[in-house]
């Protein structure tokens, strides 16, 4: 019988929450990124002018037709070089994070472009025509009427996404980035305790990314009767 | 005020509307009335632009509607429109959906617009319901929160496409009455509807479309008393027997 041993979490609660700390980070960051970006993407997606439908289309289908952890490699071995080459950054600084969030958020925007263009389509073309015949531009007529209401019906989706992301964070190991999987890892591999800290730190997503979709439950329900 | 002349437009190799000519001159009624299909909605969507067509000409107020240069938003703030849907905002409180364009398009500060906001609604009888959304009134109160909506632009002239054709017949009546009110005040007017009382009652004109052509654009009482054409004649059979 293998003899569990907890021991090592209590001391290592900072550096675990500090990891915890950069995952909640990066999600939070990617997921403002990617709202606004997806946004900007599923409109020239759906404007008529064929050249940015084209580019959205492709955008789109490109990084959802590559692994996320490959697209996180490319960022984290390109961006580096990058900065390095076009604004004279310091050879070797830590841009691992910086790497991260750009990655997660470019990747994400694809994602929400998908269900944002859904609930763009998802409120009735009449809206758009009284809001029209009201005389406000095509801008004003998404901002005030088409886009709230679409937002209003895609919440739970985009949340549920937001989940996705969190749990997708843990991706970040492959630049051994302390996120909070991370660091947990980290932890175990030096006290010879993995397996307890790799069930702790399992236990500790579960618990957060359940709650958030209860919460998300919650808030289906009160749409569906309001 | 409104002149429609020789205006065509089809989709791909269908043709919706063709060789169109009428007017409504200020302070006339016209009412468009003919089949399901028969282009009276597409018609009266190309007055202010929500439809595009490919040849011919509409001018409101002496602007070109199908002029590339026009600023159509401009143009439409002034042309009211009523959707047989109503298509009032549902994230937003009947008061809102009353002075959101007024604040957005036409530049009003917002207790400028609130005023004229509610005076409209105590016009059509719902001052009380201001504060309500769309969603919690009957469809008669939100056909007239709608075109309440309309008037807060101060139009020149509106267009009505249906108003009441998704309405329970109990609230058809309500509804008539803003828009009668509005008729005898002297608004220029283009309605697309079957309540032929209407017609008698405040109509100048009826144009009868048919298969995207307008086949009669007669004085009411001609109209009533013999149309000319076979199609109007079975059309009016079919509608008055009901
Ligand atoms: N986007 C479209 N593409 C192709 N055909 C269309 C489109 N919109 C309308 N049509 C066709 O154009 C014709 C005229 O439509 P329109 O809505 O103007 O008719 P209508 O007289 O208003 O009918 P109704 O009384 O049912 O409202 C119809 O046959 C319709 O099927
Ligand atoms: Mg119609």
């Amino acid at each position: 019988m293998y003899e569990f041993d907890w021991s090592s979490i209590p001391g290592a609660l900072p550096f675990l929450v500090q990891g915890m700390y950069i995952s909640l980070e990066i999600t939070a960051i990617a997921i403002v990124v990617g709202i606004v970006w997806g946004t900007l993407l599923a409109m020239m997606r759906l404007s008529s002018v064929t050249a940015l439908s084209w580019f959205a289309a492709g955008y789109v289908n490109l990084f959802r037709a590559v692994p996320l952890v490959m697209v996180l490699l490319w960022f984290f071995l390109m961006i580096p070089h990058m900065l390095e080459s076009i604004f004279g950054f310091p050879r070797g600084s830590d841009m691992r994070l910086g790497s991260a969030i750009a990655g997660f958020a470019l990747f994400e925007a694809a994602y929400y472009s998908e269900i944002i263009r859904a609930g763009i389509q998802s409120v009735s073309k009449g809206q758009m025509a009284a809001a029209n015949a009201l005389g406000m531009t095509y801008g004003q007529s998404m901002r005030l009427v088409v886009l709230p209401q679409a937002f209003r019906n895609m919440v739970p989706l985009l949340l549920t996404q937001g989940i996705i992301l969190f749990q997708d964070t843990s991706l970040v190991y492959v630049s051994a980035l302390a996120d909070f999987f991370g660091a947990a890892y980290k932890v175990g591999d030096r006290d010879g305790r993995l397996v307890e800290m790799l069930l702790f730190a399992g236990a500790v997503y579960f618990v957060l990314c359940f709650t958030v979709s209860q919460l998300v439950r919650y808030y289906q329900k009160k749409l569906k009767t309001a | 005020m409104i002149a429609i002349n020789k205006v065509s437009k089809h989709y791909g190799a269908f043709q919706v509307l063709t060789d169109c000519t009428t007017h409504v001159n200020k302070g006339e009624v016209v009412v468009v009335c003919g089949p399901s299909g028969s282009g009276k909605s597409t018609l009266i969507k190309c007055v202010n632009g929500l439809e595009p067509f490919q040849s011919g000409e509409i001018t409101v107020n002496g602007v070109s509607v199908g002029d590339p240069k026009t600023d159509l938003p401009k143009l439409r703030s002034h042309v009211g429109m009523v959707f047989q849907n109503f298509e009032l905002f549902p994230h937003m409180s009947i008061v809102e959906n009353l002075t959101v364009a007024q604040i957005k398009v036409l530049g009003r500060d917002k207790p400028e617009a609130d005023e004229k906001g509610i005076q409209l609604l105590d016009r059509v009888g719902l001052k009380v319901q201001a504060l309500k959304y769309p969603g919690q009134l009957s469809g008669g109160q939100q056909q007239r929160v709608a075109i309440a909506r309309a008037l807060a632009m101060d139009p020149i002239c509106m267009l009505f496409d249906e108003p009441t054709s998704a309405l329970d017949p109990e609230m058809i009546n309500e509804v008539l009455d803003v828009m009668t009110e509005l008729a005898q005040e002297g608004m220029t007017m283009m309605c697309v509807t079957h309540e032929m009382g209407f017609a008698k009652r405040v109509a100048s004109r009826v144009v009868f479309m048919d298969h995207g052509h307008i086949v009669e654009d007669d004085l009411k009482d001609a109209f009533f008393a013999n149309p000319r054409s076979e199609r109007a004649q079975q059309f009016l059979a079919k509608i008055l027997h009901h």
